[in-house]
Parts: structure tokens; sequence; C-alpha cells
């Protein structure tokens, strides 16, 4: 088991440095540079821009420099936001994006499969349409008009909750944000389970269950559940990683300090160091989120061992 | 799976069918499996919930605990000069208990060091934290700062008289500081991206930001601590006016050279503005508290502001409309209608030096001929682009001066007040003289935003229903665009300027002969040479005179279509006191605000 | 002619011959489960017409989609003017903009998803056939496409170099080609010990002749179920890159670039959000449910 773990870090090594080259080539070998503003400068003063952030080395020096930073842990300093450099701002806005992004992640996952469950159990029933078109609503609604509207709703109408924002010591913040996610994930999540519960209740052993006159609770929740969450154990990862997708707009929409808004900001405004840390920490990220997924496949499936 | 059957075996047992049943088991399996997951949901989601806002909160922020001492008593000096700069301070029966502003800031600011700013968003919190020789109050006009009065010795000299005021760690803040700021502004290695634009003006700027020069031969230096010449390379009659603009903001010696580039971390922050820094979470908030050892503590009403840096336009409105902004940055384009029926109130439209034009490349092939630029120009009807497309409070332009500006005055052209069909009969036979014909195609580039496109699209429709030619509109970053307009590799792009202070020389920047700004590659001889003569003349009414001669000079010449000056629209909350309507440059000091019961 | 006939007997008897039982294909007994599945049928049928509607509709209404109508600015929808949907602050139909928005969006789905079904489909093919070092290699990639956090690229690139229709597909595309590999590769993986395959090895067939005649067609199933499912996620893709400003240029528009303008104005006229986002989010729930009866068609339990 720990072997394996070991041969998975060490096979995510390369993907990451594969991942941070590519990136590093495509920012620095393009037209245009952070510092094209509105007004114009003079020689001196560019020139000084860009020794004050090594940007008149050559790339492959800059590159090495770069390299040998990311080793000691440091990412750098950003352009954007000249005043801080990439940890803090990382530091800063990675609880916010976990906590809203973890949160949903469970809220959708017991939702999702709540529904999924329901709705396999009482296939092509009037329970079955109604939970899987509601699951559905985050699918074929694009989250941001889904956004806009339930900040209209709930915060301008009613006025229940704040139209966008953050405190972190009010949980009122949360809830939107939170809310739209987990709509817009637990279609997904409830549409795998349907479809694997129906399929696993017509396995032999289900079905020798059933013939023993096992309350249904204890079958689905004791025998099936098991092999029912395999497949969607197999989402989690794919997910969780598409919630960055959704984390961008989220975050836009209710104005959230989290990632997703300073990788629009690094992406927009060239800020090479933003972009190359926000990459690092996002597969870096899925790399770790893989091997989790992995290792709960190898709990739910005893045939897979390590 | 297989290793539960030998349990279930045992354990099997029909479950019980009479009505002994507890009320979950009575639910049918199905609603029950939803109860259960349901119940388990929220259980989960309050613990992680809980867990995560406890480390959210504990998260690395700088913060410093607020001051909350109440504000000392002013020097009698300096309040009796106050009393006689201030505007009507207000009645303090009508003010609501609780002091706290909330302001939309748009963008996040890229910075908070004066001499690394070049943004409105980072302007308006320097405003409140730092405080220059003069400052611009939220009625708009220009007051003594730290200096409570100013002589002009000479054509170029001007003398500064400072008040006893103090930084927020107890030092006095003394001419020197100031003479330190500017030189380091323009020190080429501090990389100041404004210190080009401000060059002109001090002795030796240009040479200094250039290289050629060192710091110390600046045109500043301090005769005594509280006395400050500066001196300058030809005579700038608005050199007050200047020194307003948040470049000459002065910042504290020994906390920069000790901090570096972290001094303006809210546990470094040293500032001698009306607020001092408390807080600063990017993309979160900037939160500033009243300083009670400032000069003017006593008139300064607001005890905290905090800026929100919010830049989808549609977000702040949501969040003024719920109530947790007082003021916004700016209407979001498109809702101005919108709001002027539910809430006419709010709406705040002071008129801004802003002129919103297209640049026409002077050099290209079709472009070349002054006829076509005319052409071009007199087709747009600048009244329906104001009032129907762009609908904001806009007005319309036909000058690189506008409305509201100091030292100049709008000049226009004799055919803005023809009639349309006359204005494109005789466009029409000034592209038949130059022998364009229609369907000759030219390309407009604007940098992507809604507003934007709308007067794009106007514009290319205009051009083709009136003159026949077809425009290849084409959309790209804004830095993308910059880079385009200063590389010249354009026919048509969208520009605009803003001035840096309220003198028409800031304005006609975009239409000097060598200017950067210039992106037309235009050069009126004549025209310019009369600017230069102007800044060389005292009497401010002549000065006014040339300058405004110059420009109509230079706008016959059509080197750019002007077609609207913006305002600064602005959702700001009717209790909301203090903000005055005619402010051209949009400065609003927090320390001139207050909040009325409501 | 009848048996007799043909064997030399003068007089034709009348034997009741009965009819012949036509054989049925595995595609056909697809096509008839998927009949069974109500709600796929009438979303393939939506879809059918959703797609006419865009082709040939704008040439049939009476206003483009880029006529800009200064004394018909924001007017709410009306059955008079000719504007059944409405105009936007410009003066131009809503309908007309919709349908051909819809024409890109559909474009963009189909031509992502056909980019992405081919790359995937060959990737995940050749993985699963050739299998050992090869496979691990190849799936490795796919493993690393997966840790690359997609946005951020995409905004990246798109950034950097403009706005380009091909280029956005292309973008999209890069990163929805991975599911499908996996999926075909499992699926490969399983066919290739099949019996039929091994004796095909066995009497020497070409490796490539096996793929063709005999894995290929296997994975019809699986692929076909695939592709109803990615052409919604790419179209949602192209809508949040709209979202972002990232979207495809004027004077081309599409659904998400629609939508985003449609959203900001949401509240002075919401017209303009409605009719958009009712035609994709009716497009994505067909598509949804089209690949779910296409699922149940293929491997039904």
């Amino acid at each position: 088991m720990w072997r394996y773990a070991l041969r998975r870090t060490a096979a995510a090594i390369p993907t990451l440095w594969v991942v941070i080259t590519v990136c590093y080539l495509l920012l620095h070998l393009t037209p245009g540079g952070p510092f094209d503003g509105e007004r114009a400068l003079s020689p001196a003063v560019l020139e000084n821009l860009k020794a004050k952030y090594h940007l008149d080395l050559p790339v492959w020096q800059q590159y090495l420099l770069y390299l040998r930073g990311l080793l000691s842990g440091d990412l750098g300093v950003s352009f954007r936001f000249s005043d801080w450099n990439v940890n803090e701002l990382v530091r800063a806005a990675a609880p916010v994006s976990i906590l809203i992004g973890g949160v949903s992640l469970v809220m959708s996952l017991t939702v999702g499969v709540a529904m999924g469950i329901a709705a396999a159990l009482r296939r092509n029933s009037a329970v079955d349409y109604c939970v899987m078109g509601l699951a559905n609503i985050g699918h074929t609604i694009p989250s941001f008009v889904l956004g806009p509207v339930l900040v209209l709703v709930f915060a301008l109408m009613l006025g229940w909750l704040p139209a966008g924002g953050w405190q972190a010591s009010d949980w009122r913040y949360a809830v939107l944000p939170i809310a739209l996610l987990t709509i817009i994930n637990m279609g997904t999540i409830g549409r795998v389970t349907r479809g694997s519960l129906i399929e696993v209740m017509s396995s032999p052993f289900i079905r020798t269950a059933r013939a023993k006159g096992l309350p249904m609770t204890t079958i689905v929740l004791r025998h099936a559940i098991k092999p029912t969450l395999l497949p969607v154990v197999s989402l989690l990862g794919p997910l969780a990683i598409s919630s960055m997708t959704s984390a961008v707009v989220t975050e836009t929409v209710f104005s959230l300090p989290g990632l997703g808004r300073l990788v629009v900001s690094a992406a927009v405004n060239r800020d090479y160091t933003l972009v190359l840390g926000l990459v690092v920490l996002v597969t870096a990220v899925a790399v770790l989120l893989n091997f989790l997924v992995d290792l709960c496949y190898a709990w739910l499936d005893p045939k897979i061992r390590y | 799976m297989f290793h539960n059957f030998q349990p279930a075996l045992t354990a099997a047992r029909p479950s019980p069918q009479s009505h002994q049943k507890t009320p979950l088991r009575r639910l049918n399996p199905a609603v029950r499996f939803l109860v259960v997951w349901l119940g388990w949901t929220f259980a989960a989601t309050a613990v992680a919930g809980l867990a995560g806002t406890a480390q959210a909160s504990t998260a690395q922020t700088s913060t410093v605990q607020a001051l909350t001492d109440p504000p000392s008593q002013a020097p009698a000096a300096s309040s009796q000069i106050v009393a006689a700069l201030a505007d009507v301070p207000p009645p303090l029966d009508r003010l609501h208990p609780t002091q706290v502003l909330n302001r939309g800031n748009g963008a996040e600011p890229e910075s908070l060091d004066p001499a690394l700013t070049s943004s409105t968003n980072a302007a308006a919190v320097l405003r409140d934290v730092l405080e220059g020789l003069t400052s611009t109050t939220a009625q708009g006009k220009i007051v003594g700062g730290v200096a409570h009065g100013w002589q002009r010795l000479d054509d170029l000299t001007w003398a500064f008289d400072l008040r006893p005021a103090r930084w927020s760690n107890g030092d006095p803040v003394t001419a020197d500081d100031f003479v330190y700021s500017f030189r380091r502004f323009f020190t080429p290695a501090t990389a100041s991206i404004y210190s080009t634009t401000f060059q002109d003006f001090l002795l030796n700027a240009r040479e200094i930001v250039e290289g050629s020069q060192a710091p110390e031969s600046l045109g500043a230096h301090a005769e005594s601590p509280t006395r400050l010449i500066l001196r300058t390379q030809f005579p700038v009659a608005f050199l007050p006016e200047l020194m307003a603009h948040g470049s000459f903001l002065p910042v504290h010696r020994a906390t920069v050279e000790r901090h570096g580039s972290q001094w303006t971390r809210p546990a470094n922050w040293v500032g001698n503005g009306a607020f001092t820094l408390t807080e600063w979470r990017v993309n979160d908030r900037i939160v500033v508290t009243r300083r009670p050892d400032y000069w003017d503590a006593e008139n300064v009403r607001i005890a905290k502001v905090t800026f929100f840096p919010i830049e989808s336009e549609a977000a702040e409105t949501k969040l003024y409309q719920s109530g947790q902004l007082d003021m916004t940055t700016t209407i979001a384009p498109g809702s101005y209608p919108l709001h002027l029926k539910q809430r006419p109130e709010d709406i705040r439209n002071s008129p801004a030096l802003t002129v919103r034009y297209y640049s026409l490349n002077n050099e290209d092939p079709l472009l070349k001929d002054v006829r076509v630029r005319q052409a071009l120009s007199m087709v747009i009807d600048r009244d329906i682009m104001a009032q129907r497309i762009v609908d904001d409070g806009s007005i319309p332009a036909y000058s690189a001066l506008v409305r509201g500006v100091a030292g100049g005055s709008p000049t226009t052209y004799d055919w803005a007040s023809w009639s349309m069909e006359k204005r494109v009969q005789h466009a029409q036979a000034l592209l038949k003289e130059a022998g364009i014909k229609p369907g000759t195609r030219l390309s407009l580039v604007y940098n992507t935003s809604d507003y934007h496109k709308k007067m794009a699209l106007f514009v290319a429709s205009e051009w083709r229903t009136k003159l026949g030619l077809n425009t290849d509109l084409e959309n790209m970053e804004f830095r993308a665009l910059i880079h385009r307009r200063q590389s010249g590799e354009y026919q048509v792009a969208r520009d605009a300027w803003v001035a840096d202070y309220n003198d028409a020389f800031s304005l006609l920047t975009i239409v000097r002969c060598d200017s950067v700004q210039n992106s037309c590659r235009s050069c009126h001889r004549e025209g310019d040479n009369l600017i230069l003569a102007a800044q060389a003349e005292l009497d401010p009414a002549s000065r006014s005179a040339m300058q405004t001669r110059a420009t109509e000079m230079i706008m016959l010449d059509y080197p750019s279509i002007p077609v609207l000056q913006s305002t600064s629209p602005r959702l700001v909350k009717p209790y909301l006191g203090g903000y005055g309507d005619n402010n051209p440059l949009d400065r609003y000091r927090s320390r001139d605000l207050y909040i009325q019961k409501h | 002619m009848s048996l007799h006939a043909a064997l030399g007997d003068t007089a034709p008897t009348q034997t009741r011959v009965p009819p012949a039982v036509a054989g049925r294909s595995p595609l056909q007994d697809a096509w008839r489960r998927f009949l069974r599945h109500r709600s796929a049928v009438v979303s393939l049928c939506i879809l059918l017409v959703m797609l006419l509607a865009c082709v040939v509709g704008p040439w049939l209404l009476p206003h483009r989609f880029d006529t800009t109508d200064w004394d018909a600015l924001s007017l709410p929808p009306s059955w008079s003017n000719g504007h059944w949907l409405g105009t936007d602050e410009l003066g131009r139909d809503v309908l007309a903009r919709t349908l051909t928005g819809g024409r890109v969006s559909l474009m963009v789905g189909a031509l992502g998803a056909a980019a992405a079904t081919l790359l995937g489909v060959a990737w995940g093919a050749t993985a699963g056939f050739l299998g050992g070092r090869i496979d691990n290699a190849m799936m490795r990639v796919v493993d690393m496409l997966y840790a690359i956090p997609y946005l951020l690229i995409a905004i990246l690139v798109i950034t950097l170099f403009g706005r380009d229709f091909y280029l956005v597909v292309l973008v999209i595309t890069a990163f929805s080609w991975m599911d499908m590999a996996r999926i075909v590769r499992g699926q490969t993986l399983a066919l290739r010990s099949r019996e039929y395959v091994e004796a095909a090895h066995a009497i020497g067939v070409p490796t490539r002749r096996i793929i063709l005649r005999h894995i290929v067609p296997n994975l019809l199933g699986v692929v076909v179920v695939y592709t109803a499912v990615i052409v919604p996620g790419v179209m949602l893709s192209e809508s949040v890159l709209s979202f972002l400003g990232l979207g495809v240029q004027e004077p081309m528009t599409s659904w998400g670039v629609l939508i985003q303008e449609g959203a900001n104005v949401m509240e002075a006229t919401p017209w303009l959000l409605l009719g958009p986002a009712a035609f994709l989010s009716l497009t994505l729930m067909c598509g949804n449910y089209l690949g779910d009866g296409l699922r149940d068609a293929f491997d039904p339990r």
C-alpha cells in the first residue's frame, strides 16, 4: 500500500514538471508582457521594471531561477498585486475556495446519492422523473444564470441572505455559493447513482438477498451500496477538478475572495508568477485527489489490492 | 459484500407488519432513504461548515486593532485655517450614530504605494490614508492638505508652507518627506509607471526619469522643515492643482527603507491621512479607520471605511441593492435607464474630465486625407449615441477639451449644428472628392466590453448607412489594444483619456506632436507651438484663450474623432451626505462624507 | 418460382410457406429499444427541430440578427412588430440572434464532440489493444492531462492568442477527449480477450483488420452514448468561456455570449436572458435524455 503511494507520488512529479514547463513557455514566448499599460513608459523605467522581476534575463535563465525558487517553496512575486507575493495570495484565497468547494462536494454527494437511490428504487415512476428532473437543473441551466437568479430571489426579493461578499465569521455568506455548486453537481452524481444502483439491483447476490426476505433498507444500505458507489467515486476526481471551473464562475458572481478570482486576474493580466503558482497548486491538488479516489476505490472494491 | 452475507443470514427477519412500526418505518423505503440521507447531509454540512469557518477565520490576515480613542483636540491655529477652508460641516443632530462607510471600489488595487500605482481604484484608497501638499474635496475644490498656504515666488518657483501635521507613528510631517517622496517617484529604480506622465513639470524630472541625472537634482528642496520650494521647467500655473494628484503623496521614509516592498502591509503601515490602513485582504476588502491624531480629525465624521474590490458591475449593483454598499464605483452598463426608473435619487452623475474618442491612424493610406477623416467624424450622430446607445448620462463631445475643464474651453465644429441630412450630404461629397468609393472596407479595433461594443456597432452602422463604408470590427483584450495603438497597427481604434489634473494641458496630451499618448501619429505644428507658448503666459485668461485657440486649430485637422464626454455615474445612498455633484476629477475623500440618520 | 417448379414438377401445389423470418442486427435491436424510451424519442425530435430552426430559421425571419434599429431599442416581446422575443439595447431582434447564436453553439458542440470522440477513440483503442507498457504510457499522459486546470489554461491561451473561433473549439476539445479515451480503453481491454478476437488472431488476421472489423464496431455502443454526453458538456464549456469574455467574437454570437449579455441586464430586460437561456437549457436537457435513452438502448439491463 505504501509502495503504491510512493510510486504514485513519484509519478506525479513528472506530471507537475511537464505542466509547469508548458505553461512557462506559453507565457513567455507570446507577444506582449505584463507591463503594457495605458500610459507609455520611458525606456529607463521599463528597463528597471524588467530588472526588478528578472525579465531582462534570457528565458531559460528565468526558468531555472523559477524552478530553484519553487524547490524552496517560494512561488515568486505577483505582478498584478505588486505588494504581495504569490504564497501569501494563495494562502489567503485557498481557505475560501476549499471551504466552499469541500462543503458543496459533500452536500452534492449526499443529496445526489440520496436522489439517485430514490429514483432507482421507484424506477420510471413519477418520483423518478421528478427527482431526476430536479437533479438535471444544474446540468442544463448554466451556473452564471442560476447564480444571479438565486441572488435575485434570496437576497434581493426575500432579503434572507447577503447578495455577495465574504465574511469568515458569518455563515450566511456561504449559503448561496454552496447551494449553487451543490445544485450543479448533484445532477451528475444522482444520474450515475441511479444507473449504477439499477444495475446492481439486478445482480445475483441482490436477488438472493431479496429472495431471503431481507428488508429493503438492509439490502440497499448494507449490500448494494458499495458496488453502487464505485462509479460515483470514480466520478469524484474529475468532479472535484471541475469544481475549479465552477469556482471561477461562482466567485465572480458572488464576489468571493477565492482562488477562482485569482485565476482570472492572473490570466488576464499575464501575471506570470501567479499563473504558474496557481497551476502548480491546482495540479498538485488534482494529483492528490486522484490518489485519494484510488484509495477509496480500493476500500470499496475488495478485488482491487495494491 | 460477500463477507456481509453471513451476518445477514442470522439477522434476517421480515420487518413487523403490525401497527407498532416506528414513524420512520412507516414511510415507504424510497422516502425513508431520502429523509435519512438528508438528515446526514445536514449533520455533515454543519460539522464541515463549522470546521471550515474556524479554519478560514484563523487564516493569514494582517490585522491591527482598530483605534477606538475619541479624536483629540487639534492645535488652535490649524483649526482656524480649517474653518476657513472646509465646507459647511454637517449638523450634528442629523448624524447617524454609526459612521461606517462601505464603498465599492472596482478592481483590486495593484498596490498601495503611491509611487507604484496608476489606477483610480488605488487612488481612491490612497486619498484617505495619505495626504499631499494639496487635496481635492468631495465637492471638487482644491484645498490645502499638508500645506496650509502657497506662494508663487516667480515664474518658475513656488513655495509651500506646511502645517504641523504628524504621521501615524507620531513623527512630524516635514518638507524633507516630500523631497524624499518626489525624488523616489522619479527615480528609475522605483520603476514608477506614472513618472513618465509627470516628468514634464518639475525641474530635471525628465532627465532623472531617463537616467541621465541623479535624483538629487530634482527641482524640490526643503528650505526649512515647514517650507518646501518647488521649481518647474516652464511656468506651470496649475502647480497647486497638480500637487493634489496621487503620485505626489508623501511616504514615510524610515518605513519604506526598513520594510522595502512590504511597507504597505497594515502591520507596517505609516501614513499621514485622515485614516490609517488597518486591514487588507486581497480581493476581499481594504479597511481604513479614523486617525485621532490627524490635524483635522475633529471634522472627520466617518469612523471606518471599507473598500470592496468588486470587478463585476452587475454584482456591485446587487450588493448596493441589498444594502451592503453605500456607494458604488460605477453603474453597470445598460442598467442606467432601469435605475433612473427605480431609484432616481440614488443616481449621481458628475461630468468627468474624460473624453471618449476614436483614434485615427493619420499615417494609414485610407485615412491620410483630412477630408476622409472629416467625413467619418461628421456623420456620427453623437446625440443619439449619448442618449440612446450608451444612455448613462454621457454627453456629446466634439473636441479634446470637455466641459468643466479649467484653462481652456471645449471647442466644436460648425457642422455640429447642421441637420444630419446636410452633414451626410457634405460628408459624401468629401469622400467623393477624396476618391473613396462606397464599399471600401476599414477596420475598427476596440477592447472587449459591452459598452465599447455598443459604441462600435453604432459607429459602424452610421458609416455603413450614411457613407456606404464597411467596417470590420475586431475586439481584443485591453493590453492587446494598447499594443496595437502604440505600434500603429490599426486604422481606427477606440480610445479614451482621463485628465490627471484639472487643466486643458492635461487633456491636450492626446493631440500634442511628440506625445506618447498621441496614438494618431498626428502633428499640428502651429497648434502645438501655441500650446507651448500658452504655458509661458502668466495671465490666466489669455492662457486659457491661447489653449482654446490651439485646440480649435488642431481639431480642424481632424486627428481623431471625439464622440463622448463621460460622466462619473454612480449609485449613492440618499443618506450619504457630502457627495458633491461637480467633481470633474471624480475624487471623493471619505473624510468629507458622512452618514445621516435613516 | 416455387420449389416444385424448379424441381420439374409441372403441377404447382397450393402449399402455404411460412413467411421467412428476417434476421435482426444488434443495431436494429438497439433502435427498437430506443424507440420504447418516450423521453429519449421526444428529445431527439426536439433536437432535430432545434437544428432545423437554427440552420434555416434566420433566413425565414423578417429581421436579420445584426440589423440595428435605433427606433426599436430594448423592446419587450410582442407579436405585432415581428420581434417575437423582443429586441436588445441596439434594436437587434432577439429571436434572430438566438437562432444564429444557436448555429455557432451547435457547431461548437458538434465539432468539439466529433474531435474529442475521434481523438478519444483513437487513443483509447490503441492503448487498450496494444496493452502493456505502451498502454501504461498512453494512460499516464491521459492522467497528466486530467490534472491540468483546464479553465486556467483556456483563459491563458485565449487571452494570449486571441478569440479565434477555431482556437476556442480547439481549447475545449483538448480537454474533453480524456473521458472517451478512458472508456474506450476499458472497453477495448474487455473485448480483446473475447473468443472471436483470439480466434481471428489465431488464424492470422492482421492486427489492423482485427481492430477495424471486430473491435471498432463493438465499441460503437459506448462511443455513441458518450458522444451524446460530450456534446452538452462542450456547449456548456463554451458558454462559461463566453461568460468570462473569452468566447466567440463579434459579429459571431453564441448562446453563451447572449446569455452573458442578458444576465447583466436581467432585471431591466429579462427577455434578453430568457430566450437564449431557454434554448440552451432545452438543448442540454434533450441531450441528456437522449444520452440516457441511447445508453439503455445499447446496454439494456
